[in-house]
């Protein structure tokens, strides 16, 4: 953290002691450049990664099974538009601009998470995705809604208390067709046995492989490692996962002497692989973020067109 | 720096009832103020409750924190042009660290021939408890949604009969998480 040689330490004492005291950063209040930066890494790729989620549940609305399950899916993606409203707002509070941020997305310079490089292949997906990846993210979450920066912290509580209604209806999803026809069980444990190892994944490394995890854990941006995010994750899944009637795809799966569950190994060069770009889908999702930032043109310029008569006839 | 040409960034500011103060929720980008309370009802009235929204320019805020009221440096903006006469400004503050979904709430209007003043008089007025941070808006950049019965109606009440979106309305499904918790370490 060669950054911080910069601080004056007389600042970084006093913000250090402010975030010892469990007080919330505001803009306006002093902050380490590395702060900073950490948290505009971090909160814009969260943004990215609810926008980019839109996709694989979001090609599933036209087919949805019932009026209901199409309502629902309809609300839940346009929640994931306002989750990533809500962070990139977050985001600017620290001097990053929307603009600048859309670009790394559309450029493809910025990350998002990996888990929507996989394919929603069966409507069962839509439900697995609901109970697994919001129920990962909403453990994250539920986390960061503690963090030290007051923005990104007021942005997760809203968000968290918004991605229970997923979480809850994935897995009202799951449990119908756990208890359904033998067609209807097998196309839940497929999903799950698709789903499974990506959720555990994107939670993210192993903490001693996090090159990040040191900085963000000192300053309070994160209260928990991803492996004591994963654990809390799996010993919430993997009873009620198992209570559905589903097999988990993990020989080694087994409870500790202190009742947690512990995974077997994780491939972590598939994690890599998608990271990098060679996921199933990464081509996919980028060819239709930038497809629909394209198509969207023409409702940017009518608006600014709008904007400029209003304010010629103003004058 | 890239070139910017984005739509200006509003700050919006929810009511969820009407015993409640307007709190700043967070913000949106757009064209003009009508679209800017548009915008704003779709992000942030998906759900109950709501009766009155307020969009403002964030370049119109005068924000202060309580870090920068108490800094002995030198202010490093220049002091704001002092008006001929008295205008209406709404004071907006932050008073807890405790974990909510909202920044600012709103505290009262007072009159003022410039943003300082307007905030100095604010910090007397309002001083019951600690102010963590100031947000003054003058009143004359502020945007509301209507109040009459049909722009309610049609506005706010429409997201409470989507009750599907409403964590609620799924119940408990399976054992309750409590059940899974026994025999587990501690967390």
């Amino acid at each position: 953290m060669t950054t911080l040689i910069n601080e004056d330490p007389a600042k970084l004492a006093a913000f250090e002691a402010r975030i010892a005291r469990g007080e919330k950063i505001e803009p306006g209040d002093w902050m380490p450049a590395e702060y900073r930066r950490q948290l505009i890494r971090m909160i814009s790729q969260h943004a990215h990664s609810e926008y980019v989620g839109m996709l694989p549940e979001g090609a599933w609305i036209t087919r949805a099974p019932s009026l209901r399950r199409k309502m629902i899916l309809i609300a839940k993606v346009q929640d994931e538009a306002g989750h990533g409203q809500y962070l990139y707002h977050a985001a600017e509070t620290l001097g990053a601009t929307r603009e600048e941020m859309m670009d790394a997305l559309l450029t493809g310079r910025a990350k998002y998470s990996s888990i929507f490089n996989y394919p929603s292949l069966t409507w069962a997906d839509v439900g697995m995705i609901g109970w697994l990846v919001d129920g990962a993210a909403i453990r994250n979450q539920t986390m960061l809604a503690g963090c030290s920066y007051g923005p990104y912290s007021r942005a997760m509580v809203r968000i968290c208390s918004e991605e229970t209604f997923h979480h809850k209806q994935g897995k009202e999803m799951i449990l119908a067709y756990a208890n359904g026809t033998p067609k209807q069980r097998a196309m839940a444990q497929d999903a799950l046995d698709r789903w499974w190892w990506p959720s555990l994944m994107m939670l993210g490394p192993h903490d001693q492989d996090s090159p990040n995890s040191g900085p963000l854990m000192k300053w309070g941006i994160k209260l928990k490692s991803n492996d004591e995010v994963r654990q809390e994750f799996i010993n919430e899944h993997v009873p009620e996962l198992q209570e559905a009637g589903l097999t988990i795809p993990d020989p080694d799966l087994h409870q500790d002497e202190h009742g947690n569950w512990v995974h077997g190994p994780i491939d972590w060069s598939e994690f890599w692989r998608v990271v990098k770009g060679g996921g199933q889908c990464n081509k996919e999702r980028m060819d239709a973020r930038n497809d629909a930032h394209a198509e969207g043109a023409w409702v940017r310029e009518a608006m600014q067109a709008y904007a400029s008569r209003a304010l010629q006839a103003a004058d | 720096m890239t070139t910017e040409t984005q739509w200006p960034r509003w700050e919006v500011f929810k009511q969820d009832t009407p015993s409640k103060p307007h709190q700043a929720v967070g913000s949106v980008h757009a064209a003009d103020a009508q679209h800017a309370l548009v915008t704003a009802r779709t992000v942030f009235v998906r759900r109950p409750s709501a009766v009155s929204l307020w969009v403002v320019p964030a370049d119109a805020i005068f924000a202060k924190t309580a870090e920068e009221l108490q800094s002995r440096e030198a202010p490093s903006e220049a002091p704001s042009p002092l008006a001929e006469r008295p205008s209406p400004f709404l004071a907006f503050r932050k008073t807890s660290h405790k974990r909510s979904m909202t920044f600012v709430d709103f505290a009262g209007q007072v009159d003022a021939v410039s943003p300082e003043e307007a905030l100095d008089l604010a910090r007397e007025r309002f001083a019951d408890g600690v102010a963590l941070a100031w947000w003054i808006v003058p009143l004359g950049d502020v945007t509301k949604s209507d109040d009459d019965a049909d722009t309610i109606e049609s506005w706010f009440a429409p997201a409470k009969d989507k009750t599907y979106r409403q964590q609620s309305s799924y119940g408990v499904i399976g054992s309750h998480v409590s059940k899974h918790k026994q025999g587990r370490a501690t967390e």
